[in-house]
């Protein structure tokens, strides 16, 4: 490192302090373990979705920590203290827009992620691990955008909570436990605002750390995987380290997507609806638009009833679930470009095209129901 | 200077091998041992108070060789390597590469019996703690779930407002909520009232009056089948939105669920879409003078069956 000062100079106070730290914790090995990660093949703007979500996390946690500064999780405040954030607060519309398209903004860098590894065969031997945690880290930012879209208590915040847990009441045995469990009561109400509550600020937060920390040990201890071509001499020869080039990469994407967000804040900012009522009037109930597809393909006539809804909600979804967590020990062809694997691109483009098929056609169906 | 691995050792008389490993004084963070390796005669673990100098490749000893060979043989299992135990500090201290490099497995660690037994006894000690607190914890979170039902009759407006045979008609009332501690609340509802045809009330009673039952099997109420309206209650019996009457291009009037396009004809039959079973009928009563009043309830959306839950 290059914090050695020049013989015969005085140290700064700065650097007496990182002296003294240093000499406690090893702060110079630390940082160096930190930073000197080789990255084979060279870094590249491709690898940068995982540094970003972990930006965006750290942004919706300070957001949401700003919100509750005035947010009130009771049903009898919840929508006027989102309200007066949004009207009355100064700057209140702009975190509370920033933490609303954060949450979109996470889901669309999450399914890039995602992609990434499917498509670049990074879940193989011996990544298995991170692959798994990566998983359920999906189904954590999944929870949030369930469980945070509740909190404003609008019309829609209702609606989407009452199909959503609806849906969860399908589980097989204990789907009627869970659902009322979720709730707090056989009907959403306060119970579920504060289940919600807790489940959005407190638990999904502290297990998001949790794995988000184990997903990167397990990186650290796999490495990166790198291209999926090139000759070993090659790839060595471009060979660099963590900082400062793929820093510096991951530092651009985390600007602009910083700038996308605040500008769909700005122009988009969130609007409520009216206040929660189990009389929706003239409002058409729609989930989250990253939940669409599934609320659209539960349209279909082959998801119609016990079991159909079983299947188009629940059956469907964990079976795609399960089939993702058991790829990495099923696929255990080495081989890891994707135009020699047929079967994980054709899956890919698949659901792929299918989630925005289901998603556009949902879109599309909206001016039919007035 | 450090002695190397791999380094010649010399006693006063001759060589007598090589230096194999080398161990640390965890406290001093000081190489306090040699282990010298005998030349196929095994090791010997040479103090570093016999050590004369050192360079290097060479690392010359005070000692004869026969005083050498009197020394301790090393014993491997006597010790650990730095990966397998934290000492903080100690690899600044070493310069010796490569290999392995030891302190000493402590005197005390070394004839403990029953080691399985007293990791399982920290498993044990976590669920006798777990355990005894699963009860109280799920009792403490399930308490609002399981609400006892309310069979009071609501009023929700007079019967005059239905125009139309066949049509559904959305009542809104209010209706009164205390849940736990919360101040008592009023939350708006909606029932849908049809003022039904004979046909349409022989589709839905099929010449038989609706008993409506509580849970333990006992008579609520009495739907007659000549009474000419229907009360519907406002909930999708598909995943429980709330559904419209509305114009269909093929269908004519139905009730339409705007979320997963349900469709249902004014005796609450499904015609189209996704729902498991038709429309939940309420327990309904019209005074002389055209009030409606019902008793409010839901049911479980998604099943075949109804399972009332409010």
């Amino acid at each position: 490192m290059s914090d050695i000062p020049p013989a015969g100079a005085q140290p700064t106070v700065a650097e007496k302090i990182f002296t003294f730290v240093d000499e406690r914790v090893g702060l110079k090995l630390l940082a160096a373990k930190m930073l000197n990660e080789s990255v084979p093949g060279g870094s590249r703007w491709a690898y940068v979705f995982g540094s970003i979500l972990l930006f965006i996390f750290i942004m919706q946690a300070v957001t949401g920590a700003l919100l509750m500064f005035y947010y009130v999780p009771t049903a009898d405040h919840a929508y006027a203290s989102t309200q007066y954030i949004l009207h009355d607060v100064d700057y209140g519309w702009f975190l509370l827009s920033y933490h609303f398209w954060g949450s979109t903004a996470m889901v669309v860098c999450v399914f890039a992620h995602m992609s990434q590894v499917f498509l670049w065969g990074a879940y193989k031997k011996p990544r298995e691990l991170i692959w798994l945690v990566g998983l359920a880290l999906f189904a954590l930012v999944m929870g949030f955008g369930f469980t945070g879209y509740l909190l404003p208590w609008d019309q829609r915040a209702y609606w989407a909570t009452t199909v959503g847990v609806e849906i969860m009441d399908k589980i097989p045995i204990m789907g009627d436990f869970l659902a009322r469990f979720l709730k707090g009561g056989p009907t959403p109400g306060q119970m579920t605002l504060s289940r919600f509550f807790v489940i959005h600020v407190m638990v999904l937060p502290a297990a998001l750390i949790a794995l988000a920390g184990l997903h990167l040990f397990l990186f650290r201890c796999a490495g990166p995987a790198g291209p999926f071509r090139g000759a070993p001499a090659e790839l060595k020869a471009k060979t660099d380290y963590f900082f400062p080039r793929q820093i510096w990469k991951d530092v651009v994407g985390m600007a602009v997507v910083f700038a996308c967000i605040s500008a769909m804040a700005f122009w988009e900012p969130v609007v409520l609806l009216e206040e929660a009522t189990p009389d929706p009037g003239d409002y058409h109930p729609e989930p989250e638009w990253y939940f669409l597809f599934i609320f659209q393909h539960l349209r279909l006539k082959m998801f119609s009833g016990e079991f159909g809804q079983f299947l188009g909600s629940m059956g469907l979804p964990g079976l795609l679930g399960v089939m993702l967590m058991l790829l990495p020990f099923f696929d255990r062809n080495p081989e890891r470009n994707i135009f020699k694997r047929p079967f994980a691109l054709i899956g890919w483009v698949m659901l792929t095209a299918s989630i925005i098929l289901f998603t556009v056609s949902a879109i599309i169906n909206r001016e039919f129901l007035d | 200077m450090q002695p190397q691995l791999k380094s010649k050792v010399r006693c006063l008389d001759r060589e007598v091998g090589e230096v194999s490993r080398v161990i640390m004084d965890p406290l001093s963070h000081e190489v306090s041992h040699l282990v010298v390796s005998m030349n196929g005669a095994g090791e010997r673990q040479v103090p570093m108070g016999a050590v004369q100098a050192v360079t290097d490749d060479l690392v010359q000893l005070r000692t004869s060789s026969s005083e050498v060979m009197g020394m301790q043989p090393f014993k491997r299992e006597d010790y650990v390597t730095i990966h397998e135990v934290e000492i903080p500090g100690l690899e600044k201290h070493i310069h010796v590469t490569p290999g392995e490099v030891l302190v000493p497995f402590p005197e005390l660690e070394r004839n403990v019996k029953r080691r399985a037994f007293f990791a399982n006894l920290t498993y044990v000690t976590g669920l006798f703690i777990g355990l005894p607190l699963v009860y109280p914890v799920m009792k403490f979170l399930m308490k609002p779930m399981y609400a006892p039902l309310d069979n009071g009759w609501l009023k929700v407006g007079n019967i005059g407002k239905i125009k139309t045979e066949d049509v559904g008609t959305q009542f809104q009332y209010k209706r009164k909520i205390k849940e736990v501690y919360m101040p008592e609340a009023e939350i708006e509802k909606n029932v849908w009232l049809v003022k039904a045809t004979p046909a349409v009330l022989e589709k839905v009673y099929q010449g038989k009056d609706r008993e409506f039952l509580d849970s333990s099997g006992n008579a609520i109420w009495t739907n007659k089948k000549d009474l000419p309206f229907l009360a519907f209650s406002g909930k999708c019996p598909h995943l429980g939105c709330a559904y419209k009457w509305r114009q269909h291009k093929v269908l004519g009037q139905v009730f339409l669920c705007p979320c997963h396009l349900s469709i249902y004809d004014a005796s609450g039959k499904v015609l189209d879409g996704p729902a498991p079973r038709p429309l939940d009928m309420l327990p309904i009563q019209v005074t002389a003078g055209g009030e409606v009043q019902i008793i409010d309830m839901e049911f479980k959306a998604g099943t075949k069956s109804q399972t009332r839950i409010v």
